[in-house]
């Protein structure tokens, strides 16, 4: 990476000095919700409920059927 | 250069600072929170479909919104519309230059564009009896690495030249220009809904941008080498990057600051892409050296590994239904795992 001009440098602490500012959350708050989110999301995903996947569009629906 | 030193010094006091203050907001960890959670099972996948008609290394692939319809791009010049429930390929649009390095489907489904050692993203018609060139997005001054389509009128490219751009296709021009990494950008991703984006670059930095404003919102490290891959993680809170460190990692948006990282001891082959299942708890992410590994995000294991390519997995990719993950390789085929 080369080294930055003047104006790019600028640019940094400029950015850097926004970048501070924003409100931290406490991850005590979103990580747990974080993990409540993937697990509630856990039922519509169809490589963790196999039910979902019944419908599977690569599977060949069988040629036999039981009589 | 008395003014040099002196910013230098403000920006490292700027960084220290920022560090104390993601210190403070970890109250908890990953590990902590999830203790809780049962592991997920053991992912076993088959091949579905093996896509064969690219005749050199893929570079690249992208879904369509409609699940069934996929781009890819192989540096043999061609950019291959599949159908990947029956395997056949719908379209074969011919490059104008072969060192392709990313494709992208607009969400409509009208448009795909490529892009790479060009400098440009080129966007194509789908729809017109014979595929048309649309536009030539030039004015990058480096590779294009990724780009994603917005919609039909606004695309966001990424670039070697260290910038991200904000594209209006009618006109041709950047209508913004994201200027922050210092290094090459690799990838973008957007957010879930579409005001904010994520960059991966050389500089071994994940930066969040606004889209409107074009300002940087916030700068994630840890990495200790390129970020090559980079994804939101579908709740729109976190973000999930793959890099040659061969490590995955996982920011938390809200709290700033990395998570847990995704390693083992004997992995030591780069990352090179990585998609996430609908609703985040599964990352597949593609290595160098040639698997595709599954990892539980919440508990930091490896729970599968996809093998049967011959070469690095370049490309990885979950539809929206989430119903597969398609991979793509530098052995010139892509295949379709459930």
């Amino acid at each position: 990476m080369d080294e930055l001009d003047e104006t790019q440098m600028k640019n940094q602490v400029e950015s850097l000095k926004y970048q501070h500012q924003i409100t931290r959350e406490k991850t005590s708050v979103t990580i747990p919700e974080l993990v409540k989110w993937v697990e509630e999301t856990m039922t519509e995903d169809p490589f963790l409920n196999s039910e979902l996947m019944k419908d599977n569009p690569w599977v060949e629906t069988g040629k036999c059927v039981v009589l | 250069m008395g003014e040099m030193d002196q910013m230098k010094k403000e920006a490292e006091g700027l960084k220290s600072q920022i560090e104390a203050a993601r210190k403070a907001a970890a109250d908890t960890t990953l590990a902590d929170a999830a203790s809780g959670v049962a592991p997920a099972p053991r992912v076993q996948l088959k091949t579905r479909k093996t896509l064969k008609g690219h005749l050199a290394k893929i570079y690249a692939m992208h879904w369509a919104t409609d699940c069934r319809l996929m781009v890819s791009a192989s540096q043999d010049g061609k950019l291959i519309i599949w159908d990947a429930f029956s395997g056949n390929k719908i379209n074969a649009v011919p490059l104008k230059s072969s060192w392709v390095m990313t494709c992208a489907y607009a969400p409509s489904g009208n448009l795909v564009a490529s892009g790479g050692l060009d400098n440009m993203c080129t966007v194509y018609n789908l729809k017109t009896p014979v595929v048309k060139t649309v536009k030539e997005l030039d004015a990058h001054t480096g590779y294009l690495s990724c780009a994603r389509f917005l919609s039909d009128t606004e695309i966001l490219t990424a670039s070697g030249d260290t910038t991200c751009a904000l594209w209006d296709i009618e006109t041709g021009k950047q209508k913004t220009v994201f200027l922050n990494h210092v290094g090459d950008c690799m990838c973008l991703a957007l957010s879930p809904d579409m005001n904010m984006f994520i960059s991966g670059a050389c500089d071994s930095l994940a930066k969040l941008w606004d889209i409107r404003d074009g300002t940087c919102k916030q700068t994630f490290q840890g990495h200790t080498s390129d970020i090559n891959a980079i994804s939101f993680f579908p709740s729109g809170n976190a973000v999930v990057t793959g890099s040659d460190d061969c490590t995955c990692k996982m920011y938390d948006l809200r709290s700033d600051q990395e998570v847990i990282s995704y390693q083992d001891a004997q992995l030591n082959s780069g990352v090179t892409s990585l998609a996430l299942s609908v609703s985040g708890r599964l990352i597949f992410a593609g290595y160098d050296d040639f698997n595709c590994n599954i990892w539980d995000s919440l508990k930091g294991e490896k729970v599968g590994v996809l093998s049967g390519h011959d070469n690095r997995v370049s490309c990885t990719g979950v539809p929206q239904d989430g119903m597969c993950v398609c991979t793509g390789s530098w052995d010139s085929f892509l295949k379709i795992w459930n």
